[in-house]
């Protein structure tokens, strides 16, 4: 389905813009912290140690001015004291206020962003693409309809919604084994990942309609081409239901034009969307859980939250996290827009203008 | 003569715009376009049949509403004696593997994601024919008959020249082994020295598979090539039909004449050739014109019985109805013109004040109505009339100064009809080269076939139908 | 005799793409005639627009003119160019490339006009026709006074004009002289009632009435010589007719002369004086109809006029030129003669190097074939699917020397890929 030209535009495109570079450098990074988590990570990020609690980042250790209280001769007494805080090299990214290793819940809050931004894509893009396909292939009054639903979704501003949605349906998590610790790779590290699905659902509904509107134009464009005339002279129904052969065993298979005519013609700006959308779904789900209405315990946005109120103190708490975010989503913007370039104008291109 | 094995009876698709919600709402009507407004033919074993026309005349529409691929508003196609529009949906199944189509451009006609060998495969597969192997076998025969090779099986569509595409659709038309085509322009988007290979290849075909065509296209000498058999088209009916070599040696309708005189030929003679050239555009579909569709370009309008006139006088004032009937005369500008030769007035907007009410207005077009029906004859009397018809012209232009386009419309309309606006001319039955047209012998109006719209398929309520879509 | 009006000497023009540089146009040389109709025939990718939007200085990005003189005669251009650009001028003659932009821009209206095969494209779609064709008038107007400037023309047509003709109709940029000249010119092309019609925006014309429309335009400026490319491709067979016509009925009025470029052998023979046949960015026959037609030399000239079918008579079997229009891109060509691998009449020394055509030249009947030397030699033939072989392996050595392939019947044969 993907022919040649196609993937000798991406390469050229990637050798020529360097931004492209860096954006998959960017995602690679993110991608692997988020795999990786129990190797790379030197603590458990759950753990929490309050001797060590406060720790800034290497290079930043500081003398801070503490006062406490202490018998002084006999008498309660607020004294100001110079303290060292140094940085630690078990902790090179510092330590949060509970003494839980930041580097540790940044690799590991990797996961939480990707599994919420990765699967709600999907979520979105099925559901989307289904409704936006349908709609501009049929046009008339299902394509009214189903754009006038999309239309009420979109009033709605996303943050208020996703809000709304996840205090109607609670904040229902899931724990995801972690395969290295099942491996017994690594025993010290927390046995399972917990995955927000009421998050997931949630970004899902709030974005849905972003790629019903462009499957919606790409099924527009393509239902006036002449093949989906000539499938339709040569018996192909618009949808039906066959199959399709998974490692041998057959399987229920949507076929028909929408499917195998409209669906892979329409995919360029889909696909581009959606690197998009994953970027999207990572800061909303940052937003929610800053706001506390996630269920995930390990994620970049709740550490943010956590380290609000250390900003002028221990403000690595809060900035780590935050750089991560921006890391990541400008690392898949950057991709998304070296697909945008490398496969617009389309892979089919015209003949040449001479 | 034996059975046809299509046959195609008052054949009617119509479009509908303005069919909104919204429009629904506003309560405005649906306006129909009558893309093919009741055609009837048929189509004999081996022949070619050519079905020629300009742009907007449904040709097009006709061929893919015969093949089911678009609902038809009215009428029925009849395939090898079955139905075609009331057919079960095995049914259906079944004539789309004898009933098959090239489309026209190359470029939109394969699916640019899909290989060629899956492009010409697709039909195998949608019908379920033979395993794998076997449709893989007759894929790569099937590219190799059409003159590519069974080794470009897995290229794209993009690696390959318009005229090989057009090979390529050809082999999927063919992968079914149909015995009817409809060709639908074929060759109209290739080279002329591409053309030539793939039409060369379309006969070669036919005498081989034993394929019946249908082929539409606007290219007479295409038609003239490879056609044994025409049907001409004009703003959605069929106005003559007939023997490809009578039709182009001696055609009977004035359109058709019209059509054959205005192709160029590629020879020395052509700049001494005299063309008479057609006036004016095709009508709107949306309002055809009364009776012959026809007339209102016809150089051979038929004048009404007794009137002594000659016929480009005659086409001339019917020029001259037309437009007074559609209000297509600028009317102020011809008062302008009249005012640039007076003294200095008062006036503002002059033309407008003058088409206008006001005692003071009237006054004027009373005094200056000669000048202004001097200056319509002007503009739109090309054609020297003699002095009785000249007359009558200038009458009608004279209500024309009072505003009065139906008195004016009147003036003529008495004077001037034709039975080419009253009586619809048809194609008349059971003849070798019907012509539908007044200047031959046209059947009694008791033996006519209904052009009623609700023949055959069961009106089609405009609800259902499609939104506006042109030929 | 009339005087030559433009000469064209090795224009060359090239497209430097991603894919590599697309030679569209190769050292084409023709020249001309005051008053003529000159036809320029060829196929998809024969370079035929590319020159005609090389004469007018219209190629842009990724392409360049890299080589080739245009020189048109026009004695009060030479003298304000003599001044500017001495090299441009000869005598009467100037070669347009070498001008000053501003002169080269100078051109477009009073000289050089052109019209297009889709008039939509060309019309701006929320503007009514009248007021785009006085526009074009009006700059043409403003140009009359100081000719060589491009500046004056649309001089004072700044914003505050743009809204003081938006709010007061009568003050904008357009004068009234303007208009009225727009609805003459309307008339002249055969609108019926133009000054209604000047109201109506383009949408409402139809297909024909807008190539009228198109034709209009480029009239407004009086030019010396129209370009029309494909101007009647897109139009049903008899509004095609009409606007022949009409093309015709203008030339004599107003002598112009044109520069027909189509693909429509039917539409040359009816237009044209003298025909140039295009192939593979070269121009490979040029003469008089009578010569092109009734006597071609070039084995493409006559291949195209075996394909065609006639109208007048069904004939036998179509005779196609076998393959492919070739690649353009430079570095697949190969240095021979382009035609030569679809060539019936290919011979050993059409490859070794590519037949000449000689210059400009007056009115002989050129052709860029050694067939124009001498005749077809079946001695010399190229052997048989000599370009079936990969370029490796093809040999000239004695072996199926049996008559080439002319002698052979005439089988659709598969080109190879592009």
């Amino acid at each position: 389905m993907v022919s040649d030209r196609t993937w000798r535009n991406l390469w050229v495109e990637l050798r020529r813009s360097h931004l492209a570079k860096l954006g998959i450098v960017l995602v690679v990074l993110i991608v692997s912290a988020a795999v990786f988590a129990p190797l790379l990570a030197p603590h458990d990020p759950n753990k929490t140690s309050p001797e060590d609690s406060n720790l800034p980042p290497l290079g930043f250790s500081e003398t801070k001015n503490q006062s406490t209280t202490q018998m002084v001769d006999g008498e309660i007494k607020i004294v100001q004291q110079q303290v060292e805080v140094n940085a630690q090299p078990e902790h090179p990214l510092g330590t949060d206020h509970v003494g839980r290793d930041v580097l540790s819940r940044v690799l590991y809050g990797a996961r939480t962003s990707l599994l919420v931004g990765v699967l709600g894509t999907l979520l979105a893009a099925l559901f989307g693409v289904s409704v936006g396909l349908i709609a501009g292939f049929y046009g008339g009054r299902v394509d009214d309809g189903l754009m006038r639903a999309a239309d009420i979704m979109l009033a709605f501003p996303s943050l208020v919604l996703a809000i709304a949605l996840v205090g109607i349906w609670d904040q229902q998590a899931y724990e995801v084994p972690d395969p290295f610790h099942a491996l017994g790779i690594t025993p010290n590290m927390p046995e399972s990942t917990v995955v927000p699905g009421t998050v997931i659902v949630v970004v899902a509904l709030v974005n849905w309609v972003w790629f019903a509107r462009v499957a919606r134009g790409e099924a527009l464009r393509v239902r006036s081409e002449e093949y989906i005339k000539a499938a339709r002279a040569s018996g192909m129904r618009d949808f039906e239901w066959g199959r399709a052969y998974v490692f041998g065993y057959p399987v229920p298979f949507p076929k028909g034009i929408i499917t195998q005519h409209v669906l892979p013609n329409s995919l360029t700006p889909i696909i581009v969307l959606a690197t998009i959308q994953v970027a999207a779904i990572i800061l909303l789900e940052s937003a929610l859980s800053f706001l506390g209405f996630s269920g995930a315990n390990l994620s970049w946005g709740l550490d943010i939250s956590q380290g609000r109120n250390y900003l002028s103190s221990s403000w690595w708490i809060a900035t780590v996290p935050g750089i991560a975010i921006v890391l990541a989503v400008v690392g898949i913007n950057l991709i998304g827009d070296w697909l945008r370039d490398a496969l617009d104008p389309g892979i089919d291109q015209g003949e040449g203008g001479v | 003569m034996t059975e046809p094995l299509l046959e195609v009876r008052d054949l009617e698709k119509y479009f509908f715009e303005r069919d909104t919600y919204v429009d629904r709402l506003m309560g405005a009507d649906p306006v129909s376009i009558k893309a093919v407004d009741g055609i009837s033919f048929d189509v004999y074993e081996g022949e070619t049949l050519g079905l020629v026309g300009e742009s907007g005349c449904g040709k097009s529409t006709t061929g893919e509403t015969l093949l089911g691929l678009q609902e038809p508003t009215g009428g029925t196609v009849q395939f090898d004696g079955d139905d075609v529009f009331s057919l079960s949906r095995s049914g259906r199944r079944a004539f789309r593997r004898n009933a098959q189509v090239v489309f026209q451009d190359p470029f939109s006609s394969l699916d640019p994601r899909m290989t060629v060998g899956a492009t010409v495969r697709q039909p195998l597969e949608v019908h379920d024919v033979g395993t794998r192997d076997d449709r893989r076998e007759r894929v790569d025969e099937l590219l190799e008959r059409v003159g590519l090779s069974a080794d470009q099986y897995d290229r794209y569509p993009h690696e390959f020249s318009g005229g090989q595409r057009q090979r390529i659709g050809i082999a999927r038309a063919l992968a079914l082994e149909p015995d009817f085509l409809v060709l639908d322009e074929p060759t109209s988007a290739l080279d002329v020295s591409v053309q030539a290979q793939i039409l060369n290849l379309l006969s070669d075909l036919q005498d081989e598979f034993d394929l019946t065509y249908l082929l539409i296209s606007h290219d007479l000498s295409v038609i003239r090539h490879i056609c044994d058999r025409v049907a001409v088209m004009y703003l959605g009916e069929l106005v003559e039909v007939g023997p490809v070599g009578e039709i182009f040696e001696s055609p009977k309708h004035p359109y058709t004449e019209a059509l054959l005189e205005s192709v160029p030929r590629a020879s020395t003679d052509e700049r001494d050739r005299e063309v008479e050239t057609l006036s004016g555009d095709v009508p709107s579909p949306r309002n055809p014109p009364s009776g012959c569709r026809f007339r209102t370009r016809c150089p051979q309008v038929i004048p009404p019985d007794g009137l002594a006139v000659d016929q480009p006088e005659y086409r001339q004032i019917m020029d001259v109805r037309e437009r007074i009937e559609a209000e297509d005369v600028d009317l102020d500008s011809a008062w302008e013109h009249v005012a640039e030769g007076q003294p200095s007035t008062t006036l503002g907007p002059i033309g407008k004040y003058l088409g206008g009410l006001g005692d003071g207005a009237e006054q004027y077009r009373e005094e200056h109505a000669d000048a202004f029906v001097d200056r319509l004859e002007e503009r739109l009397v090309d054609v020297d009339l003699s002095t009785p018809h000249d007359r009558r012209v200038r009458e009608a232009f004279r209500e024309l100064a009072n505003g009065d386009w139906e008195a004016a419309a009147d003036v003529l309309a008495t004077e001037y009809e034709t039975v080419c606006e009253t009586v619809q001319p048809v194609l008349q039955p059971d003849a070798d080269h019907p012509a539908a047209c007044h200047l031959y012998d046209q059947p009694p109006a008791e033996d006519r076939a209904s052009t009623d719209a609700s023949d055959g398929v069961g009106s089609i309520d405009a609800a259902d139908a499609e939104s506006a879509n042109s030929d | 005799m009339a005087r030559d009006l433009l000469r064209v000497n090795g224009l060359t023009t090239r497209f430097f793409t991603q894919e590599g540089q697309v030679n569209a146009v190769e050292d084409v040389s023709f020249d001309v005639r005051e008053g003529e109709v000159l036809g320029i025939v060829g196929e998809s990718g024969s370079g035929k627009s590319v020159t005609a939007r090389s004469l007018v200085d219209l190629i842009d990005d990724p392409g360049r003119i890299t080589d080739g003189s245009i020189e048109y005669r026009n004695a009060e251009l030479a003298e304000a160019a003599r001044d500017d650009t001495p090299d441009a001028v000869d005598g009467d003659f100037v070669d347009v490339r070498q001008l000053s932009p501003r002169h080269r821009r100078s051109l477009r209206g009073p000289d050089f006009a052109s019209i297009f095969q889709d008039p939509a494209s060309s019309l701006n779609p929320s503007l009514p026709v009248g007021e785009q064709i006085a526009e074009a008038v009006e700059v043409q107007r403003r140009a009359s006074a100081n000719p060589r400037s491009t500046r004056s023309r649309t001089q004072s047509f700044g914003l505050g004009k743009f809204l003081v003709g938006a709010a007061l109709p009568g003050h904008g940029f357009l004068s009234e002289d303007s208009k009225a000249r727009a609805i003459e010119l309307l008339e002249m092309v055969g609108i019926p009632d133009p000054a209604e019609r000047a109201e109506a925006l383009p949408h409402e014309y139809s297909g024909g009435m807008l190539q009228r429309a198109m034709i209009a335009q480029a009239l407004a400026g009086e030019p010396d010589v129209l370009i029309a490319d494909e101007p009647t491709t897109a139009l049903d067979v008899t509004i095609q007719a009409q606007i022949l016509d009409l093309l015709d009925e203008l030339q004599e009025e107003t002598g112009m002369t044109i520069l027909l470029i189509t693909h429509n052998l039917g539409v040359i023979a009816r237009m044209c004086d003298r025909v140039g046949v295009m192939y593979a960015g070269e121009i490979v026959e040029r003469g008089t109809l009578e010569d092109v037609f009734d006597d071609p030399i070039h084995p493409y000239t006559r291949g195209l006029l075996g394909s065609i079918p006639d109208v007048e008579s069904a004939g036998g079997r179509l005779q196609p030129i076998e393959g492919n229009v070739p690649s353009l891109l430079d570095h697949e060509m190969e240095d021979r003669c382009y035609f030569a691998d679809r060539c019936p009449k290919a011979m050993a020394e059409c490859l070794e190097k590519p037949p000449e055509f000689d210059g400009p030249g007056t009115e002989d009947h050129r052709a860029k074939c050694y067939l124009a030397d001498h005749p077809y030699d079946p001695e010399d033939a190229l052997p048989e699917g000599y370009f079936d072989r990969p370029p490796e392996e093809r040999t000239l050595g004695g072996e199926d020397r049996s008559g080439g392939r002319a002698a052979e019947a005439q089988v659709d044969e598969v080109g190879a890929d592009d």
